[in-house]
């Protein structure tokens, strides 16, 4: 592999992208397939990469709700952010004391190359304030975390913490990998539960039990490109943006042919999407399954119908790209610059801020004729069933997920969407926040964002039976309608599981 | 490199000599660790699989039995029907395909040609050729406006299809995409057509026969045992194929590639029924068993082995 190759990869996998988006940029730009090769043996094979494109990547690629991870640098990386800042904030004292002899703590992430720096910040600060607990941190990427910590799990080994995200929680807690939590929050003096948002909770609780904290929640907010907004001579969005404002300005933007070719929006609803029905559906007042039970399909229905079929207007227009323009587009496309408007959770913004160059900014996602609604979701942490040291594993989560640790990890940072709403403050005051994070905020305090995603255990074969049934549409076999009715028929059997 | 099968001239049993037994310990021992290997670590593996297949297993909690529970709900399983047509779809036209052009590939390189090591190089080269590097390569080949495919297809005004994103088009992609590894069967043949004795061409432009008919009653009968060898492993390794398939199309376009090895791994990694995705697996094995049967009961009918007594 030549210097500038492995220059150009090593600065990738910095931006956050994947193994397999460095390799399509490498074969875009013409690299060796042998040098894209070695890049590909450095680390482990992805198993459980989520969806290729051969429907609309992101929102088909469902359970990635937050940035997926890049893979571990070859070489260290210096971190952007200055360890020192938040350091000193007031940090919770647990009522169980530390252990009197060394212990040592496995903590399973899924983080981004950037914000992994800043894990190792907050695990070194946290051992200088316990002596007697070492973090050994294991980070591994999204796309196959699932399946390797299943498995670990499985054989009995799972970690004392781990990562996890929303669509995973209901089966993980269900399957028994997770230790509830109450009594320890209820024996702390200063956890205050009622400072988590309420829809941050939710997919954490199951029998009347919590059995992982959140971090994040936050809403799905419409992340613009400025420059192409500019170009096209459309003003950028603004609060009181209705969808048709958006549709509106996408197809403006919309312009040329070929690898050149620059989309409006950067991707449509899909039944194979648990997180469709606020931002797609519910502002026409249409859902995908009753909630929160999602016991029954009622994507069939004459509103959901009518929404869905509003949305085929970008594709009919070439608005978003398609999956052969998905082929061809470096992935992922906005940072690239190919897209005037994407739809992405808050944790979006540190890969977007290192590996955009041009002027973007992000505004809450317009109403709809119904209702002003997106999606809320996010994830958690939790202490595993196999941990021998569960005591000093609360004494983490207590730090990690106290006021400060949020700050510290997701508020200075710039990530956001915090679930505690008092480390809010310190998101909206980041350096690293856009310049419109108060409208994550309101989106979240408003009632905008909703929880009414699928996260029940189901979900994962909900989503896999959905979207092959969608393909065809977006092949243009097969009508919305038809499509959506099929959807019930494969579905519905699925979902009557969780009738109690 | 025919295959010499000695059934009907081997000598009549008799008791072994100090000689013969001391050779044949020093073979078990010899082959020991092989063995203690496929014990230690095929064995159990297979003998659990196929406890597990008789279970109801969510994987993060204890196993339930089931009996025969996951076989029933297999046969009412349409997506086990998708994937096992479509695993036979794949293996049963890029073997055939495999099979003619490493054949013809073979052919052209037992030529004496000045520079014919580099050649054979060259085709030998793709197929060792890490699978995510040529993944990604061929999603570039075969896109629907800028792929290399499409772009020879328009000089003779043909509109080529979009191979990756439609359901009609996407098995032949990959079908099409198999042949990139034509290069590791090449060299197989290559040796097999090298090991053709020489006097049986002689013995043919003797009577007569031309490169056709030296092809058809010289070459091709000495290169059964061969053909017939990638035809069997070849149909096996295709059955059981899903890393390139997750990558490229991750069994979409509408379950269009939704190959039989992804559909076990989905069922035990993603849905977490363990139980099922052995009941799939050991499916699988049967039905390769029952098709490696066949293939050999027919092969009486058309592989020929040098020495070969045919009554």
């Amino acid at each position: 592999m030549s210097s500038h190759e492995e220059e150009l990869a090593r600065l990738l996998k910095q931006r956050g992208l994947t193994r397999r988006q460095v390799l399509r940029v490498g074969a875009l730009l013409g690299m060796s397939g042998a040098s894209m090769a070695v890049l590909s043996a450095c680390a482990a094979p992805p198993a459980s990469v989520p969806a290729a494109p051969a429907a609309e990547a992101p929102a088909a690629e469902a359970p990635a709700a937050e940035a997926p991870a890049a893979e571990a640098p070859a070489q260290p990386a210096q971190s952007i952010f200055d360890a020192a800042v938040g350091a000193d904030a007031s940090w919770p004292k647990s009522v169980i004391s530390d252990p009197t002899s060394k212990v040592t703590l496995s903590v399973a992430h899924a983080w981004d190359a950037t914000f992994m720096e800043r894990q190792k910040q907050f695990d070194e600060l946290f051992m200088k304030r316990h002596p007697n607990i070492e973090i050994k941190a294991e980070n591994t990427p999204f796309g196959e975390f699932l399946q390797k910590y299943t498995t670990q799990a499985a054989g009995g080994a799972s970690p004392d913490v781990i990562y996890t995200q929303f669509s995973w929680a209901q089966q993980l807690i269900k399957s028994g990998i997770f230790i509830p939590l109450d009594d320890y929050i209820k024996n702390e003096t200063d956890f205050n539960l009622e400072d988590f948002t309420k829809p941050s909770l939710v997919s954490y609780q199951r029998d009347g039990k919590l059995w992982l904290i959140p971090y994040d929640e936050g809403p799905a907010n419409l992340y613009y490109n400025k420059d192409l907004f500019d170009a096209a001579g459309v003003e950028y969005p603004n609060q009181n943006w209705t969808l048709d404002d958006l549709k509106a300005a996408a197809l403006k933007i919309t312009s040329g042919e070929g690898p050149n070719k620059i989309f409006g929006l950067g991707e449509l609803p899909s039944p194979g999407d648990s997180l469709m029905a606020p931002p797609y559906l519910m502002p026409f007042g249409g859902v995908y399954l009753r909630e929160p039970e999602e016991d029954e399909v009622l994507i069939n229905e004459p509103a959901a119908v009518e929404a869905m079929e509003w949305w085929q207007e970008f594709r009919d227009k070439g608005a978003v790209p398609s999956p052969a323009d998905l082929q061809n587009v470096a992935w992922p496309a906005f940072q690239f610059g190919k897209i005037g408007m994407t739809q992405q959770g808050s944790w979006a913004t540190p890969p977007i801020r290192a590996g955009s160059k041009f002027n973007w900014d992000i505004m809450i996602w317009p109403k709809g004729p119904k209702a002003h609604v997106t999606f809320s979701a996010g994830s958690g942490y939790g202490i595993t069933r196999d941990s021998k040291n569960a005591d000093a594993a609360w004494i983490y989560l207590n730090d990690y997920l106290s006021t400060a640790g949020q700050a510290y990890m997701w508020g200075i940072t710039g990530r956001g969407s915090p679930a505690r709403l008092s480390a809010w403050p310190s998101y909206l005051s980041s350096e690293f926040a856009p310049a419109g994070a108060k409208f994550v905020e309101m989106a979240m305090k408003d009632g905008i964002a909703s929880h009414d995603i699928i996260d029940q255990p189901t979900g994962p074969r909900v989503t896999q039976a959905a979207g092959p049934i969608w393909d065809l549409v977006v092949a243009g076999q097969l009508t919305v309608k038809d499509a959506l009715a099929q959807v019930k028929a494969a579905v519905d059997p699925i979902v009557a599981e969780n009738r109690k | 490199m025919a295959m010499q099968r000695s059934l009907d001239t081997r000598p009549p049993a008799r008791r072994m000599s100090k000689m013969a037994r001391r050779e044949e310990l020093e073979f078990f021992l010899f082959i020991s660790p092989w063995i203690i290997g496929l014990i230690l670590f095929d064995f159990g593996p297979i003998v659990a699989s196929f406890l597990a297949s008789l279970t109801e297993w969510p994987l993060l909690e204890g196993p339930k039995w089931a009996g025969l529970a996951n076989y029933v709900t297999m046969f009412r399983d349409p997506l086990f029907f998708t994937a096992l047509y479509n695993s036979i779809y794949f293996g049963v036209f890029s073997v055939s395909l495999g099979l003619v052009v490493s054949f013809m590939l073979a052919l052209l390189l037992n030529q004496r040609v000045l520079g014919m090591s580099m050649f054979r190089t060259v085709f030998y080269l793709p197929s060792v050729v890490s699978g995510i590097a040529v993944a990604i390569l061929w999603i570039m080949i075969l896109h629907q406006d800028f792929g290399l495919i499409n772009s020879a297809l328009s000089l003779f005004g043909i509109q080529g299809p979009g191979w990756l994103v439609q359901p009609q088009w996407a098995k032949p992609a990959l079908i099409l995409m198999s042949l990139w590894g034509a290069g590791g069967s090449m060299v197989i043949y290559l040796a097999g057509l090298q090991s053709v004795p020489v006097h049986l061409y002689e013995a043919a432009e003797i009577d007569g026969a031309g490169p056709w008919q030296k092809f058809r009653n010289v070459t091709l009968p000495m290169m059964t045992p061969v053909i017939f060898y990638n035809l069997i492993v070849g149909f096996i390794a295709s059955l059981q194929g899903f890393v390139l398939v997750l990558i490229m199309t991750n069994g979409g376009p509408a379950n269009a590639t939704l190959m039989y090895g992804l559909y076990v791994y989905r069922n035990a990694f993603q849905f977490f029924k363990m139980g099922y995705a052995s009941a799939l697996a050991w499916v699988l094995l049967v039905i390769i068993i029952v098709i490696t049967a066949i293939q050999f009961r027919l092969a009486n009918r058309w592989v020929f082995y040098e020495g070969d007594l045919r009554r």
